[in-house]
């Protein structure tokens, strides 16, 4: 199962990466490959690329305010939350967009 | 109705305008605050003589002038993408301009976004005009029609009930200036520099711009005592003989605590997350402390932003002192009296804290 997203909050320098710390140790707890992308103030770290996008299984965006490069997740499931809840439920926020894509994966096949 | 209201994304579309906001709040911010520090004036005339303070200051003051341009842009912006940023400018300069100020620019921007999104709906054009669409038609319909709805319909409105608001406020007396101190003070305090506390500070950010400074000043207030209230903890921890950081923790306070003297809140945020029910509790205490007090004593900052910098542009800094300081002791004597003590378990465990149940409310699958 292989998880991207991005993480992105208001102020971005605090909720940020405390959501993208907090889903990438509840991911690797599931064991679960994950890549997030940060759009902080500071600006966009650790990006995504098309190919790690579509290559991926689901796609969680944490994010409290508009991001860039929406349109790379056009052909993918995707999870939108607020940071927060990420942040408070990292580890069910993982189970749920496993669930997520495995209920769709098994509805193409079907 | 409530699933059309969830489709408009208003509360996303107003955090996404903050994002932009507050960069130029901080910026513009310490600039006016060290110049009127230093005793420049922010009104000075820049074509004729000037020091350096008045420079600093008038610059920065003309940049938070530009704040209902700013919200309305990045409204604009989060709702059309880039087509929206030109009638998010110009419908906020007309909020400005007929004195609707930032409530204006505010509910300029959601029409200027919906205008964009709503003229490239709508208007259909032969394929050998398609080229005028973006460059034309798109900024101009959505500029025009989006500045005649302010100019001609909603602005004066806005403004009165602005200058409503405003007067009901500073003719506050003693009673009702505690209660929305308290208030403020509370839910400045609840969420650390997340949404609601970022909701409160562009309601105060909108007094502030109409010339009602207190309420402005209790926030500043409560996020600065929030961090240095968990400083506070850890000292008040040690005179209990109560260890109440792990060690994680009181690495967290060493960068929580400069940020916390210029006014940033998050720094705490990992601490927080740790024990959340036993923090919020603490620091809503203290926060309604802390903002009563400011505005009871009517503590007036002039700049919106600048923790330890805006005090010297206060013309009753004493208030906000006295509040900075109860509102440290109540929080950190909160947070050493309610947080458990640190057990070598919990030194070892990272995440101690339990995870909350999903709603799915707050989950949008697409």
């Amino acid at each position: 199962m292989k998880i991207v997203g991005v993480c992105a909050c208001t102020v971005g320098i605090a909720h940020t990466y405390i959501a993208q710390e907090k889903l990438e140790k509840a991911a690797e707890k599931l064991g679960y490959d994950i890549h997030l992308e940060t759009q902080g103030t500071i600006g966009t770290e650790n990006p995504l690329t098309q190919e790690e996008i579509d290559s991926a299984d689901i796609a969680i965006l944490a994010i409290d305010v508009k991001i860039k490069g929406m349109e790379r997740f056009q052909n993918i499931t995707k999870l939108t939350v607020p940071t927060d809840i990420a942040i408070k439920s990292p580890t069910k926020l993982i189970e749920k967009s496993v669930e997520v894509a495995k209920s769709r994966m098994s509805g193409t096949k079907a | 109705m409530k699933s059309f209201v969830k489709s408009l994304r208003l509360k996303n579309h107003l955090l996404t305008a903050i994002s932009f906001l507050i960069p130029v709040v901080c910026g513009a911010g310490f600039m006016i605050a060290i110049g009127l520090a230093m005793g420049g004036n922010s009104s000075a005339d820049l074509t004729k003589s000037f020091t350096f303070w008045d420079a600093l200051a008038k610059l920065g003051g003309t940049g938070l002038g530009m704040l209902p341009m700013i919200i309305s842009t990045g409204i604009a912006f989060s709702i059309a993408d880039k087509p929206g940023i030109a009638p998010g400018l110009v419908v906020g300069l007309a909020a400005e301009a007929i004195g609707a100020g930032f409530i204006g620019g505010l509910i300029g921007g959601y029409m200027a976004g919906w205008l964009v999104l709503a003229t490239i709906k709508y208007v259909k054009l032969p394929s050998w005009a398609n080229g005028l669409m973006p460059m034309l038609i798109v900024p101009f319909i959505a500029s025009f029609i989006g500045s005649i709805i302010m100019v001609y319909v909603i602005g004066s409105p806005i403004g009165w009930l602005t200058a409503g608001l405003t007067h009901y406020l500073s003719t506050l007396n003693g009673t009702s200036k505690l209660f929305y101190g308290l208030m403020i003070g509370v839910l400045a305090s609840v969420d650390y520099g997340g949404p609601i506390n970022k909701t409160v500070f562009a309601f105060v950010l909108t007094m502030q711009a109409s010339g009602v400074n207190e309420p402005i000043t209790a926030l500043i207030l409560v996020n600065m005592a929030t961090p240095l209230g968990f400083t506070a903890a850890y000292f008040f921890g040690k005179m209990f003989r109560k260890t109440i950081y792990t060690k994680v923790e009181v690495e967290t306070i060493k960068t929580a605590f400069p940020m916390g003297i210029f006014e940033i809140v998050e720094g705490v945020l990992p601490i927080v997350l740790n024990d959340i029910v036993r923090c919020v509790v603490a620091t809503g205490i203290g926060g309604a402390v802390g903002g009563a007090i400011s505005m009871y004593f009517s503590a007036n900052s002039k700049v919106p932003f600048g923790g330890l910098l805006a005090i010297p542009t206060m013309t009753r800094p004493i208030g906000f002192i006295i509040g900075l300081v109860a509102n440290v002791i109540v929080t950190g004597l909160a947070l050493a009296l309610l947080k458990k003590r640190v057990t070598a378990e919990d030194e070892e465990k990272e995440d101690t804290a339990t995870e909350a149940d999903l709603n799915m409310d707050d989950i949008q699958i697409s």
